[in-house]
């Protein structure tokens, strides 16, 4: 079990009354984590670990340090915020160092299910058993993993500062592939709520794709339509999230600087139907409500209608260049519309359905290219329907570009999982840049 | 022209001698200060309680990272940080199933539950299992080994970082055309006492630094910018490593690099001639070969992650991966090397084996649990958990390229080509599921002709297909320009862990397909 509010607040004030130096800070992470990994069609390994890690930061005459440590007994604290001012007091001066935050304002999340804090190794077992199940009923290899968190994050500093989040967090993935080794599928799901996943659909999902994925031809590597589920979407956005930053637009070095100086906020970037938001207290994907320094995460409209309208902007960058500070965010939400997957493949003549990109790495950059290859499931659409599997491609493509040939968007899901909690929509995207082919399965 | 650079002890720049790797001189004091060993009975303690309630195999690792990490933007010092993390891990074999649980918390009372919590996991897991994992037999060791270093990275003075960090940026800030430098150093103890069931108690304590620098040219008018990093690898060994990088000396070459790379020539795309540096083939080597050659990857047992593998343990002794110039073989022991351990953690001897022999695959990376799937009887001593909090697994050795017998030097590689392209450094990487296509882009090229270097290009990547690409390898460097390359973050498992390894090679000549990749800018 996470560590309580009650006992967060008591850990940090033991930290901070333990600091010499005006300005401290303490973070606390605490977690109990579980999962069960099952390939070949049975358990592979299953095992459970608790955490307690605490943070300190010191920060003297522009000089600052931070240490961690895990373990949280009295003494453990005390030793931690020791070292972190001694580091402190001899680091050089940081120009850029900010005064710590006083007492904020958060949003109120709600992102810990009980029912979800309570699973231990038989409920990961009954899972794994139901998608198991599924799998061997249709003859296919799985392989796939249950994952079960119960966490809580305290941050208290020596301004008064005192914010605390508890999450939980159950994800569920799934693998099948043909036993001649010619068809893959793959489906995931997270929640942090266990009552949102239904590990039977999702394992059906995976069955499903492996089945229809055998046998693949070959398209010739092109300029093509393509329909994006979402876990293939939200692959993309993440190096567009990660671009989202102000100083170093306004340094020249980002694909959202403007030739000549300045920044492209105010531009049209995309289709006036693409709309992305971060929302802390979002129902169907509660996220922790400060940031790493304590600063509130506001609701935000990133691009609004296909307009750049805000970029992350440090404290210290706002400061010098008279800003409204905003942090990074910890969600993102594309809007979308209702249409289904299938719905969107009925509106398309001739494409490529996608369901979800793999070793996805940056290229250029400047324009936010991105490389990376379609795996699990990647099928030819002609006239409204999914007609045959086809081999792996790699793509080079910005999600810039994605912004800007979008032609349709569905309804948006949680994407599960690994990586920043996101909502997006599948999207149907116009000359969708694939480069070579792989014979991957 | 980065052809000339070392950046590395000489005993890092040869392949490994095969022999048990060198511990540290100062082994004795460093283990004679460590705090592990009073926490030692509580280990036992987890893996007797293990046993006792019908564990057929247990092991317990008592776990100690410190990273401590100096960072530098521009003129002034952006993060100064020490981290530290420290618990007990617990792995159970029961009824033929694992069983794992961990805790930061070390004490008898928790030693106790870590033991029922594992073994109940175990049993669970066990009505999930077709077969019972078998291990093979491994006889007990008992040792202690501390990784080679010349001067405790952790000891080094901050402010002895901070000013060298400091002076480099410095350095390369006064290039003109320069507007942005990141430098950083990041130093790392792992220690580790690990106990069995069978006997074996190991006390191991590593020494690893990553010191890394990177300079960008801005051009504001046509708002285009390039970015240079240093090609200085990670490595096994102390802050002896880090001086020899000469982050300060070099600071003005590397700015220098990143202004003319920001003002090359855009390459012509096609199917070129391609001359891969030790500093970039590395990564190729670990991509293709290091992980196609993971027989948990092989048997389907990373499908839902990380992926299969496009060799089969049936191609063993006939599958060409490459031609007959093309030798990789697999080893623990090698200097410097990020993966280089006396033993694994399952207390196997740390080992040097080959992979791939004159083109054809030959052997495989395997873990106690995995040796019998491909009728060895003795594991290859690669399991690793990336923290006390995470199970052992399969996960990869140091594996280097076998260099040429014609003695080669970069020179006459290029001498030899006339129309081509020669790359260095690490750039973008990306590879497919089963480790066939691949795409690479490193961080300097230059364009060649006739046997010359003409002038530097920008953009550039190359994609291949692996076992085309090792086949049309028809140059491989000697002895004496071998290299070892490497990351302290090779992701594998689910969840997630983090492997440190090393690659080491000579630069060779491939034909790949090379693309343009610059944007519209």
């Amino acid at each position: 079990m996470s560590i309580s509010k009650q006992a967060a607040r008591s850990l940090t004030q033991a930290a901070l009354k333990a600091a010499t130096l005006k300005d401290v800070s303490v973070r606390v992470t605490s977690s109990a984590r579980g999962y069960l990994r099952f390939s070949q069609n049975q358990a592979a390994a299953s095992g459970e670990a608790e955490r307690l890690e605490v943070e300190v930061s010191a920060s003297v005459d522009g000089r600052s340090a931070s240490v961690r440590g895990s373990g949280g007994d009295r003494e453990a604290l005390a030793r931690l915020v020791a070292q972190a001012e001694e580091l402190a007091r001899i680091a050089p001066v940081d120009p850029e160092l900010m005064p710590p935050l006083g007492p904020q304002t958060y949003a109120q999340v709600d992102a810990r299910d009980r029912a979800s804090a309570a699973i231990g190794a038989d409920a990961r077992a009954e899972l794994a058993g139901k998608m198991l199940r599924v799998a061997n009923k249709a003859r296919l290899d799985a392989a796939g993993m249950i994952e079960s968190a119960d966490v809580a994050v305290a941050l208290a500093n020596t301004a008064g500062l005192f914010a605390y989040h508890a999450s939980t967090e159950v994800s569920a993935s799934m693998t099948c592939r043909t036993r001649d080794g010619t068809g893959s599928g793959w489906a995931s799901a997270a929640s942090h709520r266990i009552a949102d996943l239904d590990p039977t659909a999702l394992a059906t999902r995976a069955a499903d794709k492996a089945t229809l994925s055998q046998n693949p031809e070959e398209l010739t590597p092109g300029r093509v339509t393509v329909v994006l589920e979402p876990a293939a979407v939200a692959d993309l956005l993440a190096f567009l999230g990660f671009a989202l930053d102000r100083r170093s637009a306004d340094e020249g070095r980002s694909a959202f600087s403007r030739a000549g100086g300045g920044t492209r906020i105010g531009e049209a970037i995309g289709q006036s139907s693409i709309t992305l938001r971060s929302n802390p207290a979002e129902p169907l994907c509660p996220s922790i409500p400060f940031a790493g320094d304590g600063q509130p995460h506001p609701a935000t409209t990133w691009i609004d209608g296909g307009v750049l309208k805000a970029l992350a902007c440090s404290r210290y960058w706002a400061k010098r260049e008279g800003l409204s500070p905003l942090p990074r965010p910890a969600s993102f939400l594309l809007s979308g519309g209702s249409a289904s997957v299938d719905e969107l493949v009925q509106g398309v003549d001739r494409g490529v359905l996608v369901t979800r990109f793999w070793y996805n790495r940056m290229l250029e950059p400047q324009t936010i290219l991105a490389t990376g290859l379609t795996r699990d499931g990647t099928f030819l659409i002609e006239q409204g329907k999914v007609v045959r599997a086809i081999k792996n491609m790699r793509y080079n493509e910005s999600p810039l570009t994605l912004l800007k040939n979008v032609l349709a968007l569905g309804r948006p899901e949680r994407v599960g999982g690994g990586r920043q909690t996101v909502v997006v929509p599948p999207m149907v995207v116009a000359d969708f840049n694939f480069s070579s082919l792989s014979d991957a399965v | 022209m980065p052809r000339g650079r070392a950046w590395a002890a000489p005993e890092f720049r040869r392949p490994a001698a095969n022999a048990a790797p060198q511990s540290a001189i100062q082994t004795a004091d460093v283990i004679a200060g460590s705090r592990l060993p009073a926490d030692e009975p509580i280990a036992r303690l987890a893996v007797e309680a293990a046993v006792k309630a019908g564990a057929s195999y247990a092991d317990a690792r008592l776990v100690l990272w410190r990273r401590d990490r100096v960072s530098v933007r521009d003129d002034h010092v952006s993060g100064v940080g020490a981290n530290e993390e420290y618990g007990l891990g617990l792995r159970v074999l029961v009824d033929g199933a694992w069983g794992f649980a961990a805790s930061s918390t070390v004490d008898r009372k928790v030693a106790a539950r870590l033991a029922k919590d594992a073994v109940a996991m175990g049993r669970r897991s066990a009505a999930l299992r077709r077969q019972p994992i078998v291990l093979a037999p491994a006889p007990a060791m008992v040792g202690e080994w501390v990784s080679p270093f010349g001067r405790d990275p952790i000891a080094v003075p901050l402010q002895e970082k901070a000013d060298m960090l400091l002076a480099a940026a410095q350095a390369a800030l006064r290039v003109p055309g320069i507007r942005n430098v990141d430098a950083s150093v990041l130093a790392v103890r792992e220690e580790k006492i690990l106990i069995t069931s069978e006997g074996s108690r190991t006390h191991q304590v590593f020494f690893r630094v990553m010191p890394s620098l990177t300079a960008t040219a801005i051009d504001r008018r046509r708002g285009r910018f390039a970015s240079r990093d240093h090609e200085v690898a990670p490595m096994l060994a102390g802050w002896e490593h880090v001086e020899g990088a000469r982050l300060v000396e070099e600071a003005p070459v590397i700015a220098q690099e990143a202004l003319q790379k920001l003002h090359a020539a855009a390459v012509e795309p096609g199917l070129k001639t391609v001359i891969l540096a030790p500093s970039n083939l590395w990564l190729t080597i670990h991509e293709s070969i290091g992980h196609s050659t993971e027989l948990d990857r092989a048997l389907g047992m990373e499908a839902n992650f990380a992926g299969t593998s496009f060799i089969k343990p049936s191609d063993t002794g006939k599958l060409r991966i490459g031609n007959d110039k093309v030798s990789f073989f697999a080893d623990r022991t090698q200097a410097g090397g990020l993966a280089t351990t006396a033993w694994d953690d399952e207390a196997v001897a740390a080992q040097r084996w080959p992979l791939v022999k004159d083109g054809v695959l030959v052997g495989w990376q395997t873990t106690r649990e995995l040796a019998g799937a491909i009728g060895e009887e003795a594991s290859r001593g690669c399991a690793y958990a990336d923290s006390y909090a995470s199970v052992a697994f399969q996960r990869m050795p140091n594996v280097s390229l076998q260099p040429g017998p014609e003695g080669y030097t970069t020179e006459d590689l290029i001498n030899a080509t006339d129309d081509g392209i020669l790359i260095s450094g690490r750039g973008s990487w990306s590879i497919d599921q089963q480790r066939y296509n691949f795409q690479f882009s490193g961080q300097a090229f230059w364009e060649i002709k006739k046997g010359r270097l003409r002038r530097p290009l920008r953009d550039v990547a190359y994609q291949a297909n692996t076992v085309e690409f090792w086949n049309s390898c028809d140059m491989i460097g000697g002895e004496g320009s071998y290299r070892l390359g490497g990351s302290f973050s090779d992701g594998k498992g689910e969840p997630g862990q983090s492997n440190a390894v090393s690659h080491g090679c000579p630069p060779a000549r491939f034909r790949a397909n090379v693309l343009n990749i610059g944007g519209a800018k």
